[in-house]
């Protein structure tokens, strides 16, 4: 019964499941969002609009060279600056020299997955600037060291006992474990870390080419504070997180609220395309748009997998994937967890690396049924594994597991084969007969199937099959009596 | 009603370990008067390895089936899973090959689920079966999502005398089988099934009802650790009237 | 701008599009044919008194399901009233001091604000173009008074356009905001919404907001006033017929 240790991910994923707290937030969740998003997409008035969106990022992405064009030059036209950054590397180099440039002491930043992609942190406080998450979860994940765990609700896995505790030793208040009263301090205390703070850097939920804008949303109003208050605001977007005009823009935006927390809209939509104008009394003298690659023109190179590029990064997929409702989202070891990040984490990062997340998922298919966007993630789940299978050459993959190729192969030679297939399972019938219980069931089996009898029984296979069965009892019969045709029955 | 001859594709499992899911297929058959057939040779759609990835051992296991059922006019499977596969994964496995894809293709749109086949293609719902007591039903994944049918199984068992059919909560929810997906990563395939069976205990219902054995294979297989008493029922042992328990 | 030709470039590959050839917008019109809104602003612009009022009770309705209170008024002078009553039973959170902010609005300049205050210690900023001190103000403020450019009955949305006068800050910063939108800026839609602003050319900046700021990070409860106002009023002024919304907006036309 010896097994090679856990991976991270399945250690991670037994933390999950051990922990009381989050299986109730991911029930929680699960019940309201992810119930929530099928029943208004099974309501929508407007019948096509999930596939004219899904048919608008496509069309994006196919002339994305294009689009992020007539983005850059209008925003540059409202006198933004726009950085093209092909590696996150380039773009922290780029953002810290618009910081230095600006005497930075403090960054204040609006939730933004893909400066955890770039792990930017690190390098602001390498050069000794002091980094504010004002996202109440993520600041909650900040000042407790941990990392998030769900793409719009970052701390589900911690609860309020947790988080009160966090606060009178991080925020020296009296103790509490009332939300409203936590959220309270929290306000005070980032209000002034925003007010002070001489630059906002976030992420960018959609820009609009036509207008030259990208656009946050919200509902705390973090992301306007950051970029509002602070003399510079800098924005980091994936390359794909553009639509090309205001129409698409709208209908996009209204999947994307929907998605993410069953609103019309989110309270803030802030669209934000330069610096304070001449005449305008505030924002910032300064605007940066940073468009990173990071590995993204892989993806969309490869047919197979362009389509995950049509993200919204609306998480509805995690508030309805049976596999992220048990393990949470710390089993991902990534900025991007449940069925999405399954997918675009090894494409972004490694598919041997995260071998795990290609493989740890049952194909189910809720997540496809889910998206606002109808991204077949399951049906890239089984390309990923295609690629771990054989290995890739395009992707940098090697064979996962040369052990399990042998089997198949093997088990190629079984079902193509009928003669040796019945064999075979005559021989296995035979010998598991001293593992059969007495409940007729097998309780206990060594190797690779172990995996299944920790937990669960096996029922053992029948001494007749099918196959024997008909051969014996009705390949030879009378048609049925009550046929009404003349045609034999075999 | 179609005079079709219907070849039985008997999903692997089946016919391993549970033939009495195929036996209660043919009694139904039988009732119907429909003639059957059923082609030798027959061993695994491919699926499993398709799920892990070897497509070309899938495609292998594809051209197999093809050329066993190549003759046959209608096949009829007690999974939904493996009509999934057929119908909607052996085009891809050819696609660098059109004279293949073509021949998926054209065997994909005669294979048909075993309910399917009865209420779309029959247009039969009351297959004068009886079975006192009550169940509750478990919708697969494959089944229901990637070939929609969710609502014939519950006509056929709605048309069954003596039955009562105690919906579960969240039914469509996968039950944490996924093939090698439960063999490789047990601790997350058991807390999902363990979901799975607090709702099928909470309706109270004697048995669960399912159109694919392999989800049933689980959820049995975890009530069986934990000695629970509810009954795993094929949907096909249903509609035969089966009295008494598998095994 | 070399960085921008190599990235470009990149992406042309993955495309399998020749990389020297920069193809652009014209080269594929589809890309950003924008579709016809003439009819929606047709639609919008021909509405009759009834039915301006019953978009004001959309509003109302969706607006208390998001925990927004409306008050709906026929005068500046019954405006100004609701205004005084909020600033009087209202107590600030950051400062001992009562001050309030408002943008540099015709409407808002109408409800002659600083009149009201005589007996209480109140002061009344408004957001002149040329202020240096406006931020100083903004953030001592626990009230921030906006003339939102349009309203959106469906989700109980205002658009704020930033501009001369209008800060980004004064809906955000204080404690409350309280919206004195003109009737005849509501619009039925988000689509209609769009039109509009469609039409106007959008400025560098505009946010659209949607009730009190919120969240719901600590074991999903749901809890307002995270960073933004706690608090929003929306007030509807009827005083004049339904007649042609418009967005204002400094940008010249065909900017």
């Amino acid at each position: 019964m010896s097994r090679t240790p856990p991976s991270a991910y399945r250690t991670a994923a037994a933390v999950g499941i051990a922990s009381p707290r989050l299986q109730k937030s991911l029930r929680g969740i699960q019940d309201r969002f992810g119930k929530g998003a099928m029943a208004l997409w099974a309501g929508l008035e407007d019948k096509e609009l999930r596939h004219r969106v899904k048919a608008a990022r496509l069309r994006t992405l196919e002339h994305l060279d294009i689009v992020l064009a007539e983005l850059a030059e209008n925003i540059r036209a409202r006198g933004g600056r726009v950085h093209f950054a092909a590696s996150g590397q380039d773009a922290i180099r780029y953002i810290l020299e618009v910081a230095t440039r600006n005497k930075v002491k403090r960054v204040v930043k609006g939730k933004s997955m893909t400066s955890m992609e770039i792990d930017i942190d690190p390098a602001l406080a390498g050069a000794g600037i002091e980094v504010v998450e004002t996202d109440l979860g993520e600041y909650i994940i900040q000042l407790a060291g941990d990392r998030p765990s769900h793409i719009i609700a970052p701390c589900i896995h911690l609860d309020r006992h947790q988080i009160g505790a966090l606060f009178t030793e991080k925020l020296g208040i009296d103790s509490t474990d009332d939300p409203p009263t936590l959220t309270m301090a929290a306000r005070r205390a980032l209000r002034e870390k925003m007010l002070d703070a001489e630059m906002g850097l976030t992420g960018c939920n959609l820009a609009c080419a036509e207008t030259g804008q990208i656009s946050l949303v919200s509902n705390e109003g973090n992301i306007r504070m950051a970029t509002t208050m602070p003399p510079v605001h800098v924005a980091l977007m994936g390359m794909e997180r553009v639509v090309a005009t205001m129409d698409e823009h709208r209908q996009t935006l209204q999947l994307l609220t929907r998605g993410a927390a069953l609103q019309k809209l989110s309270t803030y939509v802030s669209f934000l395309g330069g610096p304070a104008g001449t005449g305008d009394p505030d924002g910032p003298r300064e605007f940066h748009l940073v468009i990173l690659d990071n590995g993204r023109s892989r993806i969309l190179a490869d047919p197979e997998f362009r389509e995950v590029l049509a993200c919204i990064r609306c998480g509805a997929c995690l508030n309805i994937c049976p596999v992220y409702g048990k393990i949470g989202g710390h089993a991902y070891h990534s900025p991007y967890c449940g069925p999405i990040g399954a997918v675009v984490t090894p494409l972004l990062d490694g598919i041997n690396k995260h071998a795990d997340l290609c493989k740890g998922e049952t194909l189910c298919g809720a997540c496809k049924a889910i998206c606002p966007v109808e991204i077949d993630l399951p049906r890239m789940l089984a390309g990923l594994r295609h690629k771990l299978a054989y290995g890739s050459d395009r992707w940098n993959t090697r064979q996962h597991s040369p052990a399990e190729a042998c089997v198949f192969s093997l088990w190629r030679l079984l079902v193509t084969h009928g003669f040796l297939y019945r064999s075979l399972i005559r021989i296995g019938w035979l010998l598991q007969r001293p593992f059969v219980k007495k409940n007729k069931m097998i309780g206990t089996m060594a190797g690779i199937a172990g995996g299944w009898t920790a937990d669960r029984d096996l029922p053992p296979l029948a001494g007749q099959t099918f196959a024997t069965l008909w051969k014996k009892n009705y390949a030879t019969r009378r048609p049925p009596a009550a046929v009404t045709g003349n045609e034999e029955g075999a | 009603m179609s005079g079709n001859t219907v070849s039985l594709f008997i999903q692997c499992l089946v016919d391993t370990m549970f033939p009495e899911a195929g036996t209660a297929m043919v009694t139904v058959f039988d009732r119907l008067g429909i003639p059957l057939a059923y082609p030798g040779g027959q061993t695994c759609c491919g699926q499993p390895a398709y799920n892990s990835g070897y497509r070309r051992e899938a495609a292998a296991a594809a051209r197999h089936f093809i050329e066993i059922f190549e003759d046959a006019e209608t096949i009829v499977c007690p999974s939904g899973t493996c009509v999934h596969m057929v119908r909607h994964h052996y085009p891809e496995l050819f696609a660098d090959d059109p004279t293949m894809a073509e021949r998926a293709r054209a065997i994909g749109a005669r294979t048909f689920e075993f309910t399917e086949y009865l209420v779309d293609v029959l247009g039969i719902t009351d297959v004068r079966a009886e079975f006192p007591g009550t169940v509750t039903y478990h919708d697969s994944c494959h089944l229901s999502r990637g070939l929609g049918i969710s609502r014939q199984p519950r006509l056929l068992l709605g048309e069954v005398r003596g039955l009562e059919l105690l919906e579960m909560a969240d039914s469509d929810t996968c039950c944490g089988f996924g093939g090698t997906f439960s063999v490789n990563y047990p601790e997350i395939s058991t807390a999902m099934v363990d979901d799975k069976i607090a709702n099928i205990l909470a309706t109270g219902a004697e048995a669960v009802v399912g159109c694919d054995i392999s989800c049933l294979m689980n959820i049995l297989g975890r009530l069986s650790r934990r000695g629970e008493k509810v009954r795993v029922l094929h949907i096909a042992q249903v509609l035969a009237g089966a009295k008494g328990e598998r095994r | 701008m070399d960085n921008q030709n190599a990235f470009l470039n990149n992406i042309r590959r993955a495309l399998s599009l020749p990389p020297e050839w920069q193809r652009s917008a014209r080269e594929v019109p589809a890309l950003f044919a924008a579709a016809d809104t003439g009819p929606i602003l047709q639609r919008l612009r021909s509405r009759t008194a009834a039915e301006m009022e019953q978009l004001s009770e959309l509003l109302q309705k969706n607006a208390a399901a998001l925990g927004i209170t409306t008050h709906v008024v026929r005068s500046h002078e019954e405006a100004a009233r609701v205004v005084v009553e909020l600033v009087t039973s209202k107590q600030p959170e950051f400062s001992d001091t009562k001050q309030i902010i408002h943008h540099d609005h015709p409407d808002l300049a109408a409800l002659q604000l600083w009149q009201h205050f005589a007996r209480e210690a109140v002061t009344v900023h408004t957001t002149f173009g040329a202020d240096r001190q406006l931020r100083e103000k903004t953030i001592a403020s626990f009230i921030g008074i906006t003339a939102p450019a349009i309203g959106v009955a469906d989700s109980a949305t205002l658009v704020d356009l930033t501009g001369p006068g209008r800060p980004r800050s004064t809906s955000l910063v204080p404690s409350i905001h309280i919206a004195l939108l003109d009737r005849k800026n509501l619009v039925a839609d988000l689509a209609e919404a769009y039109a509009l602003l469609r039409e106007k050319k959008p400025p560098d900046s505009l946010v659209f907001i949607t009730g009190p700021s919120k969240t719901a990070d600590i074991e999903a409860q749901m809890v307002h006033g995270a960073h933004g106002p706690r608090e929003v009023h929306i007030i509807v002024l009827s005083s004049s017929p339904a007649a042609a919304a418009a967005v204002e907006t400094d940008n010249p036309p065909g900017n």
